[in-house]
């Protein structure tokens, strides 16, 4: 396989902000944040350049709080998409491993308590297999790169007035040849795509 | 494996492509089934709604006549069928005991003829010319094809034995309990409406173009049809002229063909056997569409551990699919694994059913398995050649796809097959209500009719990335600290100004901007299941951070519905 085919490019602006313009294969990548700031959104835009690109998505979902509609707003293709939902912390290192071995592109939530010896399992699977695996949440070993999503104000949205229209998904890179922090916005997507 | 084969003469062939059937059926055979588990409802209206967990949950599946006459027909909601036909008695259906009581009656047609070919539960069919001859002519062969269902008693409901000269032919004879008589076929089919073919689109057509009746579209020509309706309209062509779909094959499939599995123990309970048999369709399946070959009949045999062998056939009308031959085994197993299952689990159930069960377990264990299954066989005995399925243009996703399929599988297989489930995107207002899950495997489908765009009264885009589920409990409360409520007209008593949740970090904070209440008055016209909601759009400032969210108020009570993450 080609050196350049090992990235998976990243379209956009989220793409200029990584080095060698999107996620090497085979690697894991951690997306972290607090709550409601954006990983969410972040994890699916990446999850979207997959799609993208013919790939399968399948995403570790231990809440069951996934949004369906937003993961089709950000672009996956929902026939080559499913999600595992309702996985318990002891099945998920098993899950993950599982999906690693035949999807190309994995995002899983990572529960609290994985150990670092599960990660590093995981992260020797996803190097066998060449497949991308982004850990969403606290990730307990080290990553290729680390996205951390720091929250910005919304747009559009007043009071008592107007909608949610979007927010700057602003978020530090972190890892081996990361770029200078800068904003990235999400557009609107106005009609909902089925 | 050479039965069909061997039983057509020369002349015959001359003649034409079909072989004289007899089909046996018993209309509604899910109401048969609950009736005779249920001595209660025995002359009471009753209607079987679709198992629990499959995609048409809720649906009725079958009526029996007294619910028929009211205007309950298969595929209405439970609440319409109690409405058209009040006091009616609803059961859901229990896919595992039709399976075992067809079983039964197999069973006794099977002493008249070794060749029954099983189509789905309550309905079965085998060429007569060997039986009939022997019985002494079609007529004396359907006396004893009563005889012997009669016998075994499934229920009061007598079963329905068609003969005709084909197939599809015999089914709508079986419709009517009438023997068409050798070569009037063609006349018989005539009148039929072209609905009867199965094929709603095609007959929609056909209707329009003023072929009303099968006798009118049989006597276009076969190569026109072919050039204008396709091979869709070449089979239901072929049907319509009482010729059958797929004369049998005149080569064996080949032996590597046959899927076989060795159990390691011995495989005791039915669902063991029946994952074991999902992945042995699976093979068998993709084996012969590699060959460009779909399977229409199927052998399933077993042998058990005292070295019996039973073995049972199945036929489709079309190309069986790896879900639909699962399901086909998975019937079949339930019937031969039920006795010494039932021995355990019938006798100990209390409740009018039991003395059925037993009685049930009784006829089944008259020559059922002694032991678990230690092999499973599936040869494929009718192979036509696949024309419904084309693959991607491109060839190279299909590897792929096979490859994520095969591991959603395997995660089913740790997790249990509700685990993985992909988004459909249907109709609806809430990000929640828009997206319906269906487990990995089972159909696509929206369960909500979805026009072009979005419902009056959705929720715009963008779409929360969390969507709680169930929604988290909230306080939603005002400037002045009391709790946020909406008059019956939609007037809101004042504005959010704090969102209190277990869910949001630090418990909630002060909203800083908002909008809202969008108020849902759903399904008002319906007593029961009305349900109003107002909603707002908030963002709350908190733990330092903007977080926008949907709140729902139904009822005086707040919940935390999705967050914008």
């Amino acid at each position: 396989m080609l050196a350049r085919d090992r990235v998976l490019p990243v379209p956009g602006p989220i793409g200029e902000r990584l080095p060698s313009g999107g996620l090497q294969r085979g690697t894991v990548t951690a997306v972290d944040g607090p709550y409601g700031a954006g990983a969410t959104t972040l994890a699916l835009r990446l999850a979207s350049a997959a799609s993208a690109a013919g790939e399968w998505v399948a995403a570790v979902d231990g809440e069951r709080a996934l949004g369906g509609l937003a993961a089709c707003e950000a672009g996956i293709a929902l026939d080559r998409f499913a999600a595992v939902r309702g996985v318990s912390p002891q099945q998920w290192p098993a899950t993950v491993a599982a999906l690693l071995d035949g999807v190309a592109f994995v995002v899983a939530c990572t529960p609290t308590g994985v150990r670092a010896g599960d990660a590093r399992r995981l992260v020797a699977r996803a190097r066998e297999r060449g497949a991308i695996l982004v850990a969403l949440g606290a990730w307990p070993f080290e990553a290729m790169l680390r996205l951390h999503v720091t929250g910005a104000p919304w747009e559009g949205l007043g009071d008592g007035a107007g909608l949610l229209v979007r927010r700057p998904l602003a978020f530090t890179v972190d890892g081996r040849g990361g770029l200078m922090p800068g904003e990235v916005t999400a557009p609107r997507r106005l009609a909902r795509a089925g | 494996m050479a039965n069909l084969r061997t039983e057509r003469s020369s002349a015959e062939r001359s003649s034409h492509d079909a072989i004289r059937t007899c089909c046996v059926w018993w209309p509604d055979w899910s109401v048969v089934v609950a009736r005779r588990t249920d001595p209660e409802c025995r002359d009471l209206p009753v209607v079987v709604l679709e198992p629990l967990g499959s995609r048409r949950t809720g649906l009725v599946r079958a009526a029996s006549l007294e619910a028929r006459r009211a205007g309950v027909v298969p595929g209405l909601r439970r609440r319409e069928a109690e409405a058209r036909c009040p006091g009616v008695i609803v059961r859901d259906a229990d896919v595992g005991a039709e399976a075992r009581t067809f079983e039964i009656l197999a069973r006794a047609i099977e002493e008249l003829t070794p060749r029954v070919q099983l189509e789905r539960p309550g309905r079965l069919s085998f060429p007569t010319r060997g039986p009939s001859r022997y019985f002494g002519g079609d007529d004396a062969l359907v006396a004893h094809v009563r005889a012997a269902t009669a016998s075994v008693d499934p229920g009061d409901v007598p079963a329905r034995v068609g003969v005709a000269d084909s197939r599809f032919a015999a089914r709508l004879a079986a419709g009517h309990d009438t023997v068409v008589a050798a070569g009037a076929t063609g006349a018989f089919l005539e009148p039929w409406p072209v609905r009867v073919l199965g094929d709603p689109e095609l007959a929609d057509l056909l209707v329009r173009l003023g072929l009303r009746t099968l006798g009118a579209f049989a006597a276009l020509p076969a190569p026109s049809v072919l050039a204008r309706f396709g091979p869709a309209g070449a089979r239901a062509h072929r049907l319509a002229r009482g010729v059958d779909l797929h004369p049998p094959a005149l080569a064996p499939p080949p032996p590597e063909l046959v899927e076989t599995h060795e159990f390691e123990p011995p495989a005791e309970r039915v669902d063991v056997a029946t994952f074991v048999a999902k992945t042995m369709a699976d093979r068998l399946l993709s084996a012969l569409a590699a060959r460009g070959l779909a399977c229409t009949q199927v052998l399933v045999e077993a042998e058990t551990e005292h070295a019996e062998v039973i073995a049972r056939c199945w036929r489709h009308d079309r190309a069986l699919t790896p879900g639909a031959l699962a399901e086909r085994v998975r019937w079949q197993l339930e019937g031969w694994l039920a006795a010494s299952e039932g021995s355990a689990r019938g006798d100990a159930t209390p409740g009018t059913g039991a003395s059925a069960r037993r009685h049930d377990t009784e006829l089944l264990a008259a020559d059922a398995v002694t032991g678990g299954l230690t092999r499973l066989r599936l040869v494929p005995e009718e192979v036509v050649p696949a024309t419904g399925r084309q693959l991607g243009f491109w060839g190279g996703d299909a590897v792929a796809a096979d490859r994520a399929a095969r591991t959603f599988a395997r995660v089913q297989g740790l997790l249990g097959p509700d685990a993985v489930v992909t988004p459909v995107v249907q109709g609806g207002r809430t990000p929640a209500e828009c997206i319906r899950w269906v487990p990995w495997g089972e159909p696509r489908e929206p369960m909500h009719f979805r026009s072009e765009g979005v419902w009056p009264g959705a929720v715009p885009s963008p779409a929360p990335a969390r969507v709680l589920d169930p929604p988290v409990a909230a306080e939603l409360l005002d400037r002045n600290g009391a709790a946020l409520t909406v008059s019956g007209r939609g007037d809101a008593s004042g504005v959010p100004g704090e969102v209190r949740s277990a869910a949001l970090p630090q418990g909630g904070g002060r909203v800083v901007a908002w909008t809202g209440p969008w108020l849902h008055d759903v399904r008002w016209w319906d007593p029961i299941e009305r349900r109003r909601h107002a909603r707002w759009q908030v963002v709350v400032r908190a733990g330092g951070i903007d977080i926008a969210c949907l709140l729902a108020l139904e009822r005086g009570r707040a919940v935390l519905e999705a967050v914008y993450d």
